[in-house]
């Protein structure tokens, strides 16, 4: 009777769902149940293993760690239906991370035993938790190695598709087992290596000696060296099949604790595959692409090399990385294309009369894109001096804009409706021209003028010229001083999109339309906190443009954004990884991304935490409105 | 039975709830018995006992409304004798569980002396005198300070936001129980009452029986 209930709930939860019914039901027997009060700490980073596998039935829990020195990272939040404590359980070492609960929560456990069983015997369970867990655990270790080198090898490969077999072409020293102690210490001191793989004729792996036996079984023992070799070897050798995944060796390096598996194809040993190569395939695809945007010499040729981005933000979600560090590299890929692009331009054209500065804004400027978003770019050229060279460069520009516009279109990025790109002759322009556009904008704020800056002003080089947009930032810096009313307009802006915050139970949604009950995450979500850090920054004069390095120079200078920068942080990387993840799903399916959700969709994790941002969003703009009251309308 | 000075969250416990043909302990008897054990916090699913038991008097029409229980469903279930050897041997030396576990404990105890010349002697914890008890302690816990005029197994397990499915089945009501008392364990923490000693002090079910009908309430340890 209450194992039915658990049967029935494993039944909706990935992975048990895969499994037979009469299996299902050999697993509810062994269930227990525990209850967490929100705020207990369930596993602790450090502590003792789990001896169970936890899958919440109900609530919520955070899943962190503390770097050394003493930073949280959270490596996850999970909810219903989610499970937690298999990584410590596998390796049965030590808790990797601490997990506590952030609302009442029930979990079901289930013994170590059962689970480990199961990844033996079904492989689509062995394949679900990989895919779920290990990534966020080998993304962890993989970035301190990633910070140190990007520069490794080439392929679009990953760990669920690689047969180990192609990774291990490393060549593995071995010695038939006939030979004596002897014999085998010579091999290993000629070949400089601290283990030595015993082999029969038939080149079948059977034991391994290392420096350590020689120690421990030859001279503390004072055995003869003439004996044979597999008196002292041990015949525990942990091995991989050539043919399977990469998942499976790195299994079993973390079962055993181990960094090396011994790769066999019918048997017979084929290599050897390390820790370091699995971390390797990891880190491949952002890096091979870049390359390969670098070594093209056509726009014909950027085009495929474009269309793999995508990808790679499911890969970067697969492993774990927070929204922020998806839209940074792929807002770093994205310059590269369009400075190969600008780079191919102008050698096809000659150089430009004059130099100039290809700058681009709006969630490009903050370097916040995920997917391909409309062209937002402008040219800032140089003063001229004459009449004759500015009509030159007029004419080369627009031309140079015209190709430049289309090569991006081509590669996929789409033309921007409102027509803000250099292509638009009021957008290339020069430095002074540029100068007085932004003082007139700030000096006479009207509407247009409002629009325009709040997308122009989170404006950043790109190619060219850097001098020129710095030069350009500085203007801004100085106009802006002391211009209360300008700001008073933006504050404005703010406070007119009220986050939805009255309605506890359900979220305030699109009324009508095609939309209607959707959430929209860019307007309801990125922008009121884009929006508001804009302000902050302009208020301060701040140079950096995106909103969360914005928010790091802020937390020294501003109050309200030193009172509010965690969650602000927290708040913000939260709703562009739900928009990321909804749109990766919209691209797989074949639509295009846009920026609705359905709020019922969310998990109550998810519900909770967006309505805390709403709440925080809310809060901040009591405060704008306390700053600007007079300016208010 | 001794009582031993164990954390609360490792203690052995065994939750029971029964069901009766009425409350007249002269005429009255017990139609079934479910337990489920607790390993500290953590309720093992799996390791269960419920049976049914035929009674020797009749069942009264207002009880088989409540439990649900028919006599043709126990009249070839076995006799609360071989019931009894069974669940006390099942309970072992853990800690018994219950809510008014007084009641239950009247039951299966008179049984007990009538068959076998002796009592179950665990240790035992009433969940209501808990309650109780936290009750006081934290008087601003909503779910705890709502519930003055009612503190039925189902009032609680609701306002603790604990599933109920079937009412008045032993087996399920252990269960609720369970999961009260695991409910129960971060509160009494937080009181610093973290040993079974302290925790029999204020929940012991032998000593609470008179208590049920005491207006004035009262939670010393």
């Amino acid at each position: 009777m209450i194992l039915e209930e658990v049967v029935e709930f494993l039944k909706k939860v990935p992975p048990f769902q895969f499994l037979e019914d009469t299996e299902l039901k050999k697993i509810a027997a062994g269930v227990s149940m525990e209850y967490y009060p929100s705020g207990s700490t369930i596993l602790y980073q450090e502590g003792p293993a789990s001896e169970y596998l936890r899958v919440i039935k109900k609530g919520g829990v955070k899943v962190f760690i503390r770097s050394a020195d003493n930073e949280e990272v959270v490596i996850d939040y999970r909810g219903e239906g989610d499970v937690f404590g298999l990584l410590s359980m596998v390796k049965g070492d030590r808790s990797i991370a601490n997990v506590i609960a952030v609302e009442d929560t029930i979990s079901y456990l289930i013994d170590k035993q059962t689970i480990l069983a199961l990844l033996d015997t079904h492989p689509s369970v062995t394949e679900f938790f990989l895919k779920s867990f290990l990534n966020k655990y080998i993304d962890k270790t993989y970035k301190e190695m990633h910070n140190k080198s990007l520069l490794y090898g080439g392929g679009d490969k990953l760990l669920f598709t690689t047969p180990i077999g192609e990774l291990s072409n490393r060549k593995v020293i071995t010695a038939p087992n006939d030979i004596t102690i002897k014999e085998a210490s010579e091999i290993m001191s000629k070949h400089k290596i601290g283990s030595l793989v015993l082999v029969t004729t038939e080149g079948v792996p059977v034991g391994i000696v290392t420096n350590r036996d020689f120690r421990d079984k030859v001279v503390s023992k004072g055995r003869q060296v003439t004996d044979s070799v597999t008196s002292i070897m041990s015949s525990s050798l942990i091995k991989a099949e050539a043919r399977d995944y990469c998942f499976e060796a790195l299994l079993k390096m973390l079962r055993y604790n181990i960094h090396h598996v011994l790769v066999v194809d019918e048997g017979k040993l084929k290599g050897i595959i390390t820790n370091h190569d699995l971390m390797m395939l990891q880190g491949i695809s952002p890096i091979s692409i870049v390359k390969e945007l670098e070594s093209q010499q056509t726009i014909e040729g950027l085009i495929p090399v474009s269309k793999k981005i995508n990808k790679i933000v499911s890969l970067l979600l697969k492993e774990g990385a927070k929204a922020s560090n998806i839209t940074r590299i792929i807002s770093e890929i994205n310059d590269r294309l369009v400075k190969k692009i600008i780079d191919i331009t102008e050698r096809e054209l000659g150089k430009p009369p004059v130099n100039y500065c290809w700058i681009v804004f709006g969630s490009e400027g903050r370097k916040e894109q995920t997917f391909k978003t409309d062209q937002d770019n402008a040219i800032i050229y140089d003063d001229t001096d004459t009449k004759e060279e500015a009509e030159k460069a007029k004419v080369y520009f627009s031309v140079f804009a015209s190709h430049i516009r289309d090569g991006l279109l081509k590669c996929g990025f789409p033309l921007c409706p409102a027509n803000y790109m250099a292509t638009n002759p009021q957008w290339c322009q020069p430095l002074k021209v540029w100068k007085k556009y932004f003082s007139n904008w700030v000096s006479e704020p009207v509407q247009d003028s409002i629009l325009k800056s709040l997308i122009f002003f989170d404006f950043r080089p790109l190619y060219g010229e850097i001098s020129f947009a710095e030069k350009l930032r500085d203007h801004l810096i100085i106009i802006l001083k002391d211009q209360k009313v300008f700001l008073g307009y933006l504050a404005n802006v703010i406070i007119k999109n009220m986050p939805p915050v009255g309605f506890l139970k359900s979220f305030v949604v699109e009324k009508s339309g095609e939309h209607k009950d959707m959430l929209n995450l860019k307007i309801k979500g990125v922008s009121m906190l884009v929006d508001i850090v804009r302000l902050f920054s302009l208020e301060r004069g701040i140079r950096e443009t995106s909103t969360l390095e914005r928010l790091n120079v802020l937390k020294n200078s501003h109050t309200t954004a030193k009172e509010y920068a965690e969650e602000i942080e927290h708040a913000f990387e939260f709703i562009m990884l739900l928009r990321i993840q909804h749109q990766l799903e919209q691209i797989q399916s074949g639509s295009d991304p846009d920026n609705f959700i359905d709020p019922k969709k969310l998990s109550n994790l998810e519900k909770k935490t967006m309505k805390e941002a709403f709440h925080l969003v809310s809060k901040i703009q009591d405060s704008i409105i306390e700053r600007y009251k007079s300016l208010i309308w | 039975m001794k009582i031993k000075r164990t954390p609360i969250i490792e203690a052995d416990y065994v939750v029971v709830d029964t069901e009766l043909t009425g409350l007249d302990e002269k005429k009255d008897s017990i139609v079934s018995i479910a337990a489920i054990k607790m390993i500290g916090g953590r309720i093992s699913l799996e390791d269960k006992f419920y049976r049914l038991v035929n009674p020797e008097t009749e069942l009264k029409k207002e009880s088989v409304l409540i439990h649900g229980i028919t006599h043709s469903e126990v009249s070839k279930k076995p006799g609360i004798k071989k019931v009894l050897s069974e669940f006390s041997e099942f309970c072992s030396d853990n800690i018994i569980v219950g809510h008014f576990l007084a009641i239950d404990m009247s039951f299966i105890n008179r049984d007990m002396k009538k068959f076998f010349g002796t009592t179950i002697k665990n240790p035992g914890i009433d969940t209501y005198l808990l309650y109780r008890c936290l009750r006081k302690k934290f008087p601003e816990q909503k779910c705890l300070a709502d519930l003055l005029k009612d503190s039925g197994l189902y009032k609680i397990a609701k306002c603790f936001d604990i599933q109920i499915t079937d009412m008045h089945n032993a087996i399920k009501d252990a269960f609720i129980t369970a999961q009260i008392f695991q409910r129960f364990m971060p509160l009494l923490r937080e009181s610093e009452i973290e040993t079974t000693d302290v925790l029999l002090k204020i929940g012991d079910y032998s000593k609470g029986a008179d208590k049920y009908s005491q207006s004035e309430e009262s939670c010393n340890f």
